[in-house]
């Protein structure tokens, strides 16, 4: 009886790999291989007078897949059709219980995502995309996500001492403001936040903290419990951001956070 | 009325009188305290004036600027996810 409880972990354990794996081979796929038809995007956080749009190719979801893997747990889910491709859906569930989790479609036979959907703890949506309509074949792309500067996360914890970060969530680039201060982006893996240091306050609403340090202000936002963004800043007892100068980007876009399409090929 | 008459009218305007002793001095002396009391009143609306202004320019300086709407973050939030979103 015991060796087949054992055997059963084993294999359970084996199963959750070997999803985690399939899944990341798709991810890794997604860097050179691109669908292409029509897609639906709704993005219901952070809210927007028109949550729907229409779209040529997937948005990018900047997955990083060493800490998807350490914060996030895989399990293939039953086959479905997208745009009336076979898919399997993989469900992708944080181990942080309060982070949002996410709902990947790949396609089976050319092992490309289709679709993605970032839900609310509740189960409800707050961002989707997904193939409407796929042509054939898909197209060759060449997408690299840029890789967290060493240091970062240190120099982050730093200039703003108290700053509670879950112990999976890495910061990723820093930006300057145009009106002062510096915008941090986070993530887990998957999901996505932004820190920000500013002279102003900001209105409180859903997934925003703010509050006052010294003559400034910081803020949080993202996907998150206001209880769990609150407690991120609760004890953020000064602002010194003179340590995160050496990482600012010159460039002020957002090409730092956001995946480079270098080129692309019919 | 001839020509003589007419001089003599004349001459007897030109003549001072015990009236005219003293009028320019009466004249300066009221002119002088017409221009003071104009003065004080300009000062005092001058005054006044760069008060409020200090009032109104001590309060913008140190009154808290005041929060940004919530697009503002929500705006840095959707940033970070890149563009296609």
């Amino acid at each position: 009886m015991r060796a087949l409880v054992l055997g059963l972990l084993a294999l359970s354990g084996m199963a959750g790999a070997s999803d985690m794996d399939d899944l990341l081979s798709a991810l890794k796929q997604a860097q050179t291989l691109e669908a292409r038809g029509v897609v639906e995007v709704t993005v219901l956080f952070p809210p927007r007078e028109l949550p729907t749009k229409s779209a040529k190719a997937l948005p990018r979801v900047p997955f990083r897949p060493g800490l998807l893997a350490r914060n996030f747990g895989v399990s293939r889910a039953r086959q479905e059709a997208v745009a009336g491709r076979p898919a399997t859906r993989f469900e992708l569930t944080p181990k942080n219980t309060q982070a949002a989790r996410w709902t990947l479609w790949i396609d089976q036979e050319w092992n490309i995502p289709l679709g993605y959907q970032e839900s609310f703890p509740d189960g409800t949506p707050a961002r989707r995309a997904v193939f409407q309509k796929v042509n054939a074949p898909p197209v060759r792309v060449q997408v690299a996500v840029p890789a967290a500067p060493e240091g970062l996360r240190a120099a982050l914890i730093a200039a703003l001492p108290g700053l509670r970060l879950s112990a999976g969530v890495q910061p990723t680039a820093v930006k300057s403001r145009p009106n002062g201060g510096l915008e941090i982006s986070l993530t887990d893996g998957v999901n996505v936040f932004a820190l920000v240091t500013s002279p102003r306050g900001v209105r409180a609403a859903p997934g925003i903290a703010s509050r006052r340090v010294g003559t400034g202000f910081v803020w949080l936002v993202g996907n998150l419990p206001q209880s769990v963004l609150d407690q991120a800043l609760a004890r953020v007892s000064r602002v010194d951001t003179a340590g995160l100068g050496t990482f600012l980007k010159v460039d002020a876009s957002n090409a730092q956070n956001t995946p480079t399409l270098h080129k692309e090929t019919p | 009325m001839n020509d003589h008459d007419l001089d003599t009218l004349f001459a007897q305007a030109r003549t001072p009188t015990p009236a005219d002793e003293g009028a320019a001095g009466r004249f300066l002396s009221g002119h002088r305290q017409r221009r003071t009391r104009q003065r004080n009143i300009r000062a005092g609306w001058i005054s006044t004036l760069l008060a409020s202004a200090a009032a109104v320019a001590g309060l913008t300086v140190l009154r808290p600027a005041p929060d940004l709407p919530a697009s503002a973050a929500y705006g840095v939030y959707q940033s970070a996810w890149g563009d296609g979103w």
